[in-house]
């Protein structure tokens, strides 16, 4: 039970670290741009690396926060059925929507996962001015994934999921 | 199985996924990888995963965020209370003023921010307490902001509009610049409504003098200008570098962010904290946003592989129907599902079964897709499912649903005016785009 829980506050803490990575790579892409647009208009010299640190910056904060966005149960929702069904019903379909979850990005955590893998024994580069290996920019999309995954798990808890929580919004939020 | 079929078949099955109330992204990506290991087999998942990389990836979609940040940064701050106060003070007296002043503000914070439940969680905690107490009606006042709100997603900036030129492949600038014309349009029918009502029945609103508004000389009137310069900085770095060529979209709002720092800083209301949390909720967001487009990027690939994207658009040029009646059909359908579905992920469904069309019709795909656009908006507040009204209703004392419900509907009709206007007058939304 301890060990559990000490794991858990552990995946929580990584998640915070995602969600201050998400931070720290949206300042990122806002300086790389203004280096950019300051760079090409002020002293006639654009940026090659500018476009390539957006795209990279995108794709490892969007995974590094997933966790974080999942975590919170801040993911969009259809979340109308949990107010048109019984009361009774809604901590099983809430449970059914944490399993769906779990599934998929379990699933989904294969896919990426080997396809890193791929590219990585094969030496795959991304076309760009300066190519770099794509296993480097991939490889936090399974772990955005399997992270996800583990709080689908955490939340299958039966005892933990609260129906009146789940109406106005459904299980997921909406921001 | 036949194309229809297919078609049918795997759009049922999406809508039955979404209604499970699952995560978006996580009803999209059991539909997909179902659909890839019917129809490609193991070796397709391989593509899945590169066409998740592929759009996590797309620099275009980096103006997503950068619009949430600069909105998050003028709210956050409070920088808005001054353009609050100005406007506020420009509205003269009137019957009706508070009307016009939540129209004429949800018009200019539009134009500061992409979201509709931003601007309608803040109105309905600055002015809706007032417009009660003052004894305007409960209803009207409802109805003017949510449909004030809704203005946000169509003046730019838009993160609706990104998400539908990045899908579409349609000029994401041309959209932004598109927007703001129809924008206009509607903040002058919400007007014209409202003062039309009030009008017809002075009930719904207090006589000019019950409006407690201070007498405004007109040097007060200029200095309320001048304190509202900085946010003409913004929304010039936002839209004038876009319109003049200067800056991409993405780099016009990675501009619009430093001219909205600048702007706190110049009203003293800057601090690391404040950055920090907008830093934090903007990423959130996009995370949110991003996960849902790049685990439904597939589909359009799956309808494409089955062949039910080209025998679709076979079937609709057999049919010979007139433009102007596929275009009502186009509407109306998402008009409906968009009471029911949320706005991003039914564009993730219907672009890529309607882009091919266009050609095949004749439409201007920024025409076509800006009418989409008024079109989604409107599904934030339609019942049952808003989510401006919830937003609303969220920060709003005492306002059951069905109260804010029964509030939109009348500016729901506003809005299909609006469209109508649109279909009919193509250049109210191409003259603009064809200046870039």
């Amino acid at each position: 039970m301890v060990i559990t829980s000490r794991l858990a506050l552990w995946h929580d803490k990584t998640s915070q670290f995602g969600y201050y990575l998400g931070c720290l790579t949206l300042g990122i892409i806002f300086g790389s741009y203004i280096v950019e647009v300051f760079g090409r208009y002020f002293f006639n010299s654009p940026q090659w690396w500018a476009s390539e640190a957006v795209s990279y910056s995108l794709c490892i904060g969007t995974f590094m926060m997933m966790p974080y966005v999942t975590w919170k149960k801040g993911h969009v929702a259809v979340a109308l059925i949990f107010e048109v069904i019984p009361r009774k019903a809604v901590r099983p379909a809430v449970w059914f929507t944490y399993l769906m979850g779990a599934l998929a990005c379990g699933f989904a955590t294969w896919i990426t996962g080997e396809e890193t893998m791929r590219q990585w024994t094969n030496d795959v580069h991304i076309m760009a001015v300066k190519p770099v290996p794509k296993y480097i920019i991939s490889v936090f999309i399974p772990i955005g994934f399997a992270s996800s995954t583990l709080y689908f798990l955490r939340f299958l808890d039966w005892r933990k999921i609260d129906p009146d929580t789940a109406g106005a919004t459904g299980g997921f939020g909406e921001n | 199985m036949g194309w229809e079929a297919t078609l049918i078949t795997a759009l049922l099955l999406l809508l039955a996924a979404f209604l499970t109330g699952a995560p978006l992204f996580v009803a999209f990506l059991v539909i997909n990888l179902a659909g890839v290991a019917i129809f490609l087999g193991q070796a397709g998942f391989g593509m899945v995963a590169n066409s998740i990389f592929d759009t996590a990836n797309y620099t275009d979609l980096a103006t997503i965020p950068l619009f949430i940040l600069m909105a998050e940064i003028l709210f956050r701050s409070g920088s808005v209370d001054i353009l609050f106060d100005a406007v506020d003070k420009l509205v003269g007296k009137m019957k009706g003023r508070q009307y016009v002043l939540t129209i004429s503000l949800s018009t200019v914070f539009g134009a500061l921010s992409g979201s509709g439940m931003a601007v309608a969680a803040m109105l309905a905690r600055t002015l809706f307490p007032t417009m009660r107490n003052r004894g305007y009606d409960t209803k009207l006042s409802i109805g003017t902001m949510l449909a004030g709100a809704s203005l946000a997603p169509i003046i730019p900036p838009s993160v609706l509009a990104i998400v539908i030129g990045t899908l579409s492949n349609t000029s994401i600038a041309g959209l932004l610049i598109g927007g703001i014309i129809p924008g206009l349009l509607l903040a002058s029918l919400f007007l014209v409504y409202t003062m039309l009502r009030v009008r017809l029945n002075p009930s719904l609103a207090p006589d000019a003098s019950g409006d407690e508004v201070e007498r405004v000389s007109t040097a007060e009137k200029f200095k309320a200008v001048a304190s509202c310069l900085p946010f003409g900085l913004i929304i010039f770095s936002v839209m004038g570098f876009i319109m003049f060529g200067i800056a991409t979209p993405s780099e016009a709002a990675a501009t619009g962010v430093l001219a909205s720092l600048i702007t706190a800083a110049y009203y003293r209301r800057l601090n690391f904290s404040m950055v920090l949390e907008a830093l934090g909720t903007s990423a959130f967001i996009t995370s949110m946003i991003l996960l849902i487009m790049a685990s439904s990027r597939m589909f359009s690939q799956l309808l494409a592989f089955t062949g039910a994207t080209s025998e679709l658009t076979n079937l609709i040029v057999s049919l010979d129907w007139s433009p102007m009646l596929m275009l009502f059909i186009m509407m109306l359908i998402p008009f409906i599902m968009c009471m029911f579905i949320d706005q991003i992920a039914l564009m993730m469904v219907v672009i890529p079964i309607y882009q091919p069309l266009l050609s095949t019709l004749g439409f201007d795909p920024i025409w076509f897709w800006l009418i989409m656009l008024l079109n989604v908006t409107v599904g934030g507040i339609s019942p049952p499912f808003g989510y401006v009204i919830f937003a609303f209703q969220g920060a709003a004392d005492r306002v059951t649903i069905s109260e804010a419900f029964r509030a939109a509907w009348p500016f729901v009709g506003l809005f299909i005016i609006g469209m109508v206007a649109l279909a009919f007058f193509p250049p109210l939304v191409t003259y603009l785009p064809s200046l870039l």
